[in-house]
């Protein structure tokens, strides 16, 4: 009943326009995360809100409902496949937002091509304070030793386990699952479980998926302390023994049948929740869902489910991670007050950070990861490590998402077509030196 | 006034065609042209800058072995998909070129799947064909088949791919030989039941001929829309496995999009434009020598 | 009668081995519909599900809550159909033009034509994404609209149609003095309307599954179409954790295609009996 009103209230606002008020200070806000205008559309208060975009929808909406100095938020929901091309098409449009949700990863080249307005001063003045930002979300941010953006989350790589299924193979340590600590231990460890359940220890989306396989690799490599990149992020150096052992520690398990095969991203989720597999690697994001769905009955991870950081398998402690950013555009505001209103907008986020962490992702807020609050969501306090040991690729590699792709494709045919590693190698090298000579910035 | 009226040249006829080439020319051949230009430089799409390199962009595609593959790729699945297309949309199109009602279902149905947009289209095939609990896969497991992974199979992937994009769009052929089969005049049909001609015959001697023109248009479109392919192999292989499916234009879209590169993306989308104009030249020459006179 | 027209055993044959390929064909858009009216959460776990309970309307309400929705049908609709009637007017006259008329330069400008129709998509896409900007197109109706009125399949379709209309029909109508475009419009559009019908389905169809033009040319949500839009509304990861709702908002957007073709239909498949 109550969801019919507020479709019949939805209908009637589309209706009647908004009347124009010159106290009004408007600024768009350009992000993904989708849309839940039925649920939370006119819910007013952030600490509501659930899931991504429940959050960031009651985010929005107790800003405009309680700023108090005539700012209103338009928000302008991008779909997230191809929001890198909508964002580029309407910065060459010149049909800039005032503020966007990026991904760390993504704001380089946009940074280095003057897109972005620098925000160190501007935080220092309204009191945002950047010696709170943990370390990566530091990094993340940060360009010519300048912050650019706000970071909202940083969200990381992490196995997410079927603790029945390891008590079943017999892989426990007081009452939680036993993790490997080398890649030996790993490889006999998996063996142990494919004995004892019959299944296979991993579910991996590897089919028609190149982060996935990306951010595994990258994390297996910077476990080693070995630099992938250069130091000035032109060229990569995939002959190094560090990918060696990657690659071949990536290819044997897959081909030793530890991974299930042919996966895809919704296929591996699907695996993981009806405990075909032992442990999936996923992101931050799925927790809360994962969560929810281990408290149904006859719920395959009724026998316990955990999330970890990616193990330690070599040398260093260190795991993929990156982070979601909020960005402010050069010509984004039409006048001073409109970026002054901006940014108010993000000291506003920056107070409510630790809601969004209700969403698995992690806080960029010191404070906020050493609150008792933030530790009593299920689960976190063990992924707190990761807001200092998350690494991605440095900051000076430039168009990432093509990188990502040229990587985690050959990653992929690793395992799906069973490539020689020193043919990866060499294959991978030769074209991502060829891509970073052609990136201009 | 007979013949001569109709085959007389006046210019003022050219404001028939007029409206359509103003606009063709000012939204299709001139940004082509401006595209031609940005081929001979190396374009950043983000910062919008600039500087001439001449051929070079050409060179190095001629290097590239990514893209001889893409090249191979594309027309593989244009060679696989497009006499499918072509000899299935007019059997079904001949098969149900009747009134009643039970044609008309099974016209709407043919139909049908080619109104949905190619993500909801490659999202539910990636369920269908999902490894083990997969609609395909159940069914070959219960008929007793090996389970082959047709999406990851470097051999599997575009054949699979090619066959799901028939099922999608057999619609739109097929209703273009539908309309075409309308034009046939009756008269040749009750000439061919005077001389109590049976069906396969009325079909080689009568039918067939006359949708010369038509066979030649579907495949023609067909030819061009599949050397464009695009959406649903990014969708479901992302132009894998080991780069065995990634066509043309997707590799165009990721160097402008992911690699910034547009220069070296429309110098591409040139050699395709070469390419699609061999074909399409040879389909246009071959219905003109079948016909002579006008073109 | 049409010898292809008679009954018999291959006849009733065929009918049935078309039946049961139809309904292989329709399987997975029934498996749509059924998974549209599932919870998200549940086909998070599993998909291989297709009658058997739980059932749920929210993904429907989901898409009517959104406030949006009907401005992007609308969006949709009007632009698909200003398209489709300037692509059926404009590849009619010029159509008419190229198979029927004589004037200087026409072979040239056929050819120049029909050079449109291997130029893809891509060669175009940027610059004319480029043009549009500069003329401040972005974000307009006729930004959407305008780029599909040159595609040339069309001309070339109409042109092929009309040639094969037999010239008796047009001589006569000369006869009694009529202006050729009299002639045009009285008797040969009048027999073209199975070739109209299929250009316009097929124009209002590319133009409502269209989907890297509306991206990059629409990029405020009040101007978005509604395959655009809707897709919008997903969450990051929609394929596996709002299944249900994709599925809700296919069936949503193409509903309405699927309306007009059963409209138009008839017109494709005209009078056969009387063959």
């Amino acid at each position: 009943m109550k969801r019919l009103l507020l479709i019949a209230a939805a209908l009637l606002a589309a209706c009647s326009p908004p009347p124009d008020d010159p106290s009004r200070t408007e600024i768009t806000l350009m992000r993904f995360f989708g849309s839940c205008e039925s649920k939370f559309g006119a819910v007013n208060d952030v600490r509501q809100g659930v899931g991504e975009c429940g959050i960031v929808t009651t985010l929005v909406n107790e800003f405009n409902a309680t700023n108090g100095e005539g700012i209103v938020v338009r928000t302008q929901i991008g779909e997230w496949g191809p929001y890198y091309d909508q964002l580029t098409a309407r910065l060459v449009a010149k049909d800039v937002p005032t503020v966007a949700v990026m991904h760390e990863s993504a704001l380089g080249d946009y940074v280095r091509r003057k897109l972005v307005r620098p925000l160190h001063e501007d935080f220092a003045r309204i009191g945002i304070p950047v010696d709170d930002f943990t370390e990566h979300a530091r990094r993340g941010v940060s360009f010519g030793g300048k912050v650019h953006a706000l970071p909202f989350d940083t969200w990381a790589w992490l196995w997410h386990l079927n603790t029945g299924l390891f008590k079943q193979a017999g892989l426990v340590q007081g009452g939680r699952a036993k993790l490997p600590g080398s890649p030996e231990e790993l490889i006999a460890q998996a063996e142990q479980f494919k004995r004892r359940t019959g299944k296979p220890y991993f579910a991996w989306a590897v089919a028609n998926e190149t982060a996935a396989n990306f951010r595994s690799f990258l994390t297996l490599v910077a476990q080693q302390g070995a630099p992938l990149f250069s130091s000035d992020g032109k060229s990569i150096d995939m002959r190094q023994p560090a990918v060696m052992k990657a690659l071949t520690l990536m290819q044997r398990l897959y081909a030793e049948g530890h991974v299930k095969p042919h996966l895809d991203y919704a296929a591996a989720n699907q695996a993981f929740l009806n405990g075909e597999a032992g442990v999936l690697l996923v992101g931050t994001w799925t927790l809360d869902q994962f969560l929810r769905e281990a408290d149904k009955p006859g719920s395959a991870l009724a026998g316990g489910y955990e999330v970890v950081p990616f193990p330690q398998l070599y040398a260093k402690k260190a795991v993929f991670a990156d982070g979601h950013a909020w960005a402010l555009f050069e010509g984004g505001a039409k006048t001073e007050r409109h970026h002054q209103a901006a940014l108010r907008f993000l000291k506003f986020v920056w107070s409510r950070s630790g809601e969004w962490a209700r969403t698995g992702h992690l806080p960029v807020s010191r404070q906020v990861a050493d609150s008792a609050a933030f530790k009593q969501l299920p689960m976190r306090a063990g992924l707190t490590e990761i807001t200092e040991t998350g690494v991605g690729m440095p900051g000076n590699v430039p168009t990432q998402r093509a990188i990502e792709l040229l990587i985690g494709e050959d990653v992929a045919n690793l395992m799906l077509s069973n490539k020689p590693v020193a043919e990866v190698q060499a294959n991978v090298e030769k074209r991502v030196n060829t891509a970073l000579k052609k990136a201009r910035r | 006034m007979s013949a001569v009226g109709l085959r007389a040249s006046r210019p003022a006829y050219a404001l028939f065609v007029l409206p359509f080439v103003a606009l063709y020319a000012a939204l299709l051949i001139w940004p082509l042209l401006k595209g031609v230009f940005i081929s001979f430089h190396d374009h950043d799409l983000l910062s919008n800058e600039s500087f001439w390199v001449g051929l070079a962009n050409y060179a190095e595609l001629w290097d590239d072995e990514v893209f001889r593959q893409v090249v191979g790729n594309t027309i593989r699945f244009v060679a696989i998909s497009t006499p499918i297309f072509v000899i299935l949309s007019l059997s079904l199109a001949l098969a149900l070129n009747r009134p009643g009602k039970l044609a008309f279902l099974l016209r709407a149905t043919f139909f049908c799947a080619s109104v949905f947009s190619v993500t909801l289209v490659t999202l539910v095939w990636k369920l269908a064909l999902m490894p083990g609990r997969g609609l395909l896969p159940q069914l070959l497991t219960a008929l007793g088949l090996p389970e082959l992974p047709l999406l990851t199979d470097e051999n599997l992937a575009l054949l699979t791919v090619a066959l799901i994009t028939v099922w999608w769009i057999i619609g739109l052929p097929m209703i273009l030989f539908l309309s075409a089969l309308q034009q046939i005049p009756a008269e040749l049909y009750e000439a061919a039941a005077l001389d109590n001609a049976s069906r396969w015959r009325t079909l080689t001697r009568v039918t067939l001929p006359s949708l010369k023109r038509a066979i030649v248009l579907v495949a023609l479109i067909e030819l061009i829309r599949q050397f464009q392919v695009f959406p649903q192999i990014l969708l479901m292989t992302n132009g894998g496995p080991n780069n065995s499916t990634r066509p043309i234009v997707q590799f165009i879209y990721e160097q402008a999009f992911m690699q910034l590169s547009l220069g070296y993306a429309t110098a591409a989308s040139q050699v395709l434009l070469a390419i699609m104009l061999v074909g399409v030249s040879a389909q246009i020459w071959i219905e003109r020598d079948k016909k002579g006179g006008r073109a | 009668m049409n010898p292809l027209l008679r009954r018999g055993w291959f006849d009733r044959l065929l009918m049935a081995g078309l039946c049961l390929l139809a309904l292989a064909w329709m399987l997975p858009l029934l498996w749509v519909l059924a998974l549209s009216f599932k919870p998200n959460e549940f086909l998070m776990a599993r998909t291989d599900v297709f009658l058997a309970p739980p059932y749920t309307l929210d993904n429907y309400l989901d898409i009517l809550g959104t406030s949006a929705v009907f401005r992007w049908l609308g969006n949709s609709a009007l632009v698909a159909l200003l398209q489709t009637a300037g692509v059926l007017v404009l590849s009619s006259l010029a159509g008419y033009g190229f198979a029927r008329c004589e004037f200087p330069g026409r072979r040239w400008l056929f050819a120049f034509v029909l050079f449109g129709l291997a130029v893809p998509a891509q060669s175009v896409f940027i610059p004319l994404h480029h043009q549009f900007t500069s003329w401040g197109l972005q974000n307009t109706h006729a930004g959407l609209i305008l780029p599909g009125l040159a595609a040339p399949f069309g001309v070339y379709l109409m042109t092929q149609y009309f040639k094969a209309i037999p010239l008796e029909l047009e001589e006569a109508a000369l006869l009694d003095n009529a202006s050729r475009l009299k002639t045009f419009v009285r008797v040969i559009l009048p027999l073209s309307l199975p070739a109209q019908a299929t250009l316009g389905i097929f124009t209002f169809l590319a133009c409502w599954n269209d989907y890297l033009w509306p991206l990059v040319i629409a990029t405020q949500p009040d101007m978005y179409t509604l395959t655009r839009g809707l897709a919008s509304t997903q969450t990051n990861f929609a394929q596996s954790e709002g299944l249900g709702f994709l599925m809700a908002q296919a069936v949503f957007a193409g509903a309405p295609v699927l309306l007009l073709y059963l409209f138009f239909q008839k017109h494709l498949v005209s009078a056969v009996s009387s063959r």
